[in-house]
């Protein structure tokens, strides 16, 4: 697993403002001070945040004339996706054996209670 | 949010966007699931994969505060190691330790054990909560 870009992704999306910015692209590409709008907070702080996500290729961003465009990736939220996916299926099977030989362990705790089968 | 529900026993939420959290109800009380989860003997007989060519050759476990445990998952193309430290150890209720992936040795992940007894079954609760880099 690159673990490193996953990292990154993570890290970026370990801020409640940038997952804030990134739900609003999620509805469609938006010039950087439409994004500052809802947030109380300067446009250096909110490109700061920009930079951070871009960084982690989670967003996109092109000048159009004068403005500056911001656009979702979707390539490592996906990876994101897929890691818990992977998570999951090993806990999952792992627990899954558990079970078994718990039930396993209690069917010979009772026979050896009643000493014979 | 709810990740994922298999027959109601099984259950993935993310509490954070850098924890997973997986619980499920045992058919045991949290005693004899301890003991499954922290005895080598009992480890090696559900923690890899079960069948041809798969086997635990490895387990060791040192469970005190501090101590380490290595796990080797055997498999048809090779082996695959894991290992940490135990960090916090209270029977039956609660196991605390860091898990490695050898080939990634700056990842650590810390996993949060509790056991509750629910009517003589046992409620395990797993949380993960994976590394990530300052930005």
């Amino acid at each position: 697993m690159p673990s490193d870009q996953l990292s990154t992704t993570f890290a970026a999306l370990s801020d409640p403002t940038r997952r804030a910015i990134l739900a609003r692209l999620v509805s469609g590409e938006c010039s950087v001070s439409e994004l500052a709008e809802p947030f109380d907070m300067s446009m250096p702080a909110v490109s700061k945040h920009l930079r951070v996500l871009e960084r982690a290729g989670l967003i996109a961003r092109r000048r159009d004339a004068q403005w500056r465009r911001c656009r979702i990736e979707a390539g490592p939220l996906k990876e994101v996706a897929d890691w818990t996916e992977h998570y999951r299926h090993i806990w999952e099977e792992r627990l899954d054996r558990l079970d078994g030989y718990l039930r396993e362990l209690k069917a010979k705790e009772k026979s050896h209670g009643r000493k014979h089968k | 949010m709810v990740v994922s529900t298999n027959s109601g026993t099984f259950d993935v939420t993310m509490p954070s966007e850098q924890e997973i959290r997986m619980t499920r109800l045992f058919d045991a009380p949290p005693q004899l699931v301890f003991e499954a989860m922290s005895k080598p003997e009992h480890v090696k007989r559900w923690w890899g994969r079960l069948g041809e060519g798969y086997s635990v050759p490895v387990c060791e476990i040192d469970l005190r505060p501090g101590g380490k445990w290595r796990f080797v998952n055997r498999h048809p193309k090779g082996e695959a190691v894991f290992y940490g430290e135990y960090r916090e150890i209270t029977p039956p209720s609660r196991i605390v330790f860091t898990e490695i992936f050898e080939p990634f040795p700056d990842s650590v992940s810390v996993v949060t054990a509790t056991l509750t007894d629910e009517g003589g079954k046992t409620r395990f609760t797993a949380t993960v909560r994976y590394p990530s880099l300052e930005v």
